[in-house]
């Protein structure tokens, strides 16, 4: 039945864990709210270390707060993060995404910075500071790095941190055994899209949108122990899915994989929501890590990587590579169909347009087209920002009976 | 028709049909033989990339299953200039600097979406000259929610 305006703007009948209020992914307030309470102190991954396997290798990376990070390997193969910003007046040190830089020399007035963060030359120093002011006096922001997780290089803007172990506690246990071996990056791009970021992590939190997928309905939806697949939510709102076979050879044109992934079972998935906006999504041949980048509250980058085994032959790599191409690549099946429906979200629900209420209502057992999975997520985001996802201004609707996770 | 001319009408055929979701018509303009493939170079993580890699049977499965997909369903306008054309014995190895613009399908905004170029191998000797290879070298890397048929 159509709904009046009164009925459009009422309350879903859900308990409050289950739906949230539609400005939580608009409202620009709150979004530089999540930047401060969210992102800032979270560990985030900046990029892989084979993208930075020699000594003096770099790689630059917007962090979701909008600091521009360098991330690179010193001489002692420390990886180590800084802010791209030079102390002195404020400018860019390095401009390309990646390279090599044993010295880190600003462009402007040529300050040099070593990979351990320290100004190891001030041009004409001693002329224009005297001895008020020496290469000693100053250096690069370092921010928290660590490596882990499948050689991912992680970073933490918040000097009183908890350690990453701490951070990612058992959500990754599921892949652990899979990412033992060295990984190599083999695809990376980035897709900009007029959407909230969190709309992308929930779409990436639930697979009742398969229906969105011929290619998911085909290979995984019809077919044994799909329905079986289970949700387990974790500490600091991460959340995993487990693993089925997916029929690949469902799909024309398709075929039964042969390479797959050391340990897990042929046709395999596995995929790991991290809180507030990463994915670890193994499937078949290939791992696959989407980082959001939120740049507005209508706005994310997500930064998308493909790897393989570190191992590969050139024939391995090539099958690995049409695996991921075949749904992931920005001209994959599935990657365009998952991008159209969040932009689409973003479409109808920025503000002003009298999106109301988003639901994540659906409750089986935690399988896999149970929403608990998103539920998880604004647990722990409502915690964290202090507002409740479903009444994020307080506007007199009481407090939920009950945790959900 | 002398060669160069007909080489560079079998580029531009090429983008007709695809623009006008020909599939059938542009693959009567490859060989059996017909390799497709778009590749991008990463200045991020360094390294040249494939991001889809097809066969003749390969390429019609992909068209053919268009229907099944939900799709972007803005137009794209191929816009391929031929730069250089080398001729050695049955087969032409031809450069065309390739634009593709994309028009929004509600008030018909048109806005450039890729630049890059083909890098085809030409077969001659035929009635006419056919697609054996076509490697679409992008430039451009960010494609939104990205496309579901090949530029």
């Amino acid at each position: 039945m159509f709904k009046n305006a009164a009925e459009w703007a009422a309350k879903p009948k859900f308990p409050n864990s289950h739906y949230v209020d539609s400005r939580i992914y608009t409202d620009p307030t709150i979004f530089e709210e999540e930047k401060e309470k969210l992102f800032k102190s979270s560990w985030i991954i900046a990029c892989h270390e084979s993208e930075i396997p020699g000594a003096y290798d770099y790689r630059l990376f917007t962090h979701p707060t909008g600091v521009p990070l360098i991330i690179v390997r010193g001489e002692d193969t420390k990886v180590r993060g800084f802010y791209n910003i030079c102390p002195h007046r404020g400018n860019t040190i390095l401009y390309d995404p990646a390279g090599n830089a044993k010295r880190m020399t600003c462009i402007f007035h040529a300050w040099s910075f070593d990979t351990c963060g320290n100004c190891i030359d001030i041009s004409r120093a001693e002329q224009g500071y005297q001895n008020r002011y020496r290469k000693e006096d100053t250096g690069l922001r370092a921010v928290k790095t660590e490596v882990g997780f499948g050689g991912f290089v992680w970073v933490n803007l918040d000097d009183a941190s908890c350690t990453l172990k701490d951070y990612i506690g058992p959500a990754l246990d599921l892949l652990e055994p899979h990412m033992r071996e060295p990984m190599e990056v083999f695809h990376f791009h980035k897709a900009v899209i007029n959407t909230n970021y969190k709309l992308w992590h929930d779409t990436n939190s639930e697979f009742y949108h398969d229906f969105l997928h011929y290619f998911n309905r085909i290979t995984g939806m019809m077919q044994p122990g799909y329905f079986d697949r289970k949700y387990v939510g974790y500490t600091n709102g991460h959340a995993s899915v487990g693993s089925m076979e997916i029929k690949y050879d469902a799909y024309a044109g398709s075929k039964v994989r042969k390479i797959g992934w050391p340990g897990l079972a042929p046709g395999g998935w596995i995929l790991i929501d991290l809180f507030p906006g990463m994915t670890y999504n193994l499937r078949t041949s290939v791992l696959r890590i989407d980082t959001s980048v939120p740049l507005g509250p209508n706005k994310v980058m997500i930064e998308f990587r493909g790897l393989g085994l570190k191992r590969d032959t050139p024939e391995e790599r090539a099958e690995r590579i049409f695996d991921h191409n075949t749904i992931w690549s920005p001209f994959g099946r599935n990657l365009h169909e998952d991008l159209l429906a969040v932009y689409g979200q973003g479409r109808a629900m920025h503000e002003g347009t009298d999106s109301r209420w988003v639901i994540h209502g659906r409750e089986e057992n935690s399988t896999i087209h149970d929403e608990i999975g998103m539920r998880h997520f604004y647990a722990e985001w409502s915690r964290r920002m202090g507002r409740p996802a479903y009444d994020p201004f307080r506007e007199g609707r009481p407090e939920p009976a009950r945790a959900v996770a | 028709m002398d060669q160069r001319q007909q080489i560079e009408e079998l580029v531009y055929r090429t983008c007709l049909a695809l623009d006008e979701q020909d599939f059938k018509g542009f693959l009567e303009l490859c060989d059996e033989s017909f390799r497709y493939s778009i590749a991008a170079f990463s200045p991020e993580i360094r390294k040249d990339m494939t991001w889809l890699d097809h066969d003749k049977a390969g390429m019609d499965t992909l068209l053919t299953n268009l229907p099944r997909h939900n799709s972007d369903h803005s137009p794209l306008t191929r816009h391929a200039t031929v730069y250089r054309v080398s001729c050695e014995g049955e087969r032409a190895d031809v450069v065309s600097a390739l634009q593709v613009f994309r028009t929004a399908l509600d008030g018909g905004s048109t806005a450039l979406f890729a630049v890059g170029r083909y890098y085809d191998t030409v077969k001659l000797g035929g009635s006419a000259p056919k697609l054996l290879k076509r490697v679409v070298r992008l430039v451009t890397r960010e494609l939104g929610a990205g496309y579901h048929i090949p530029f």
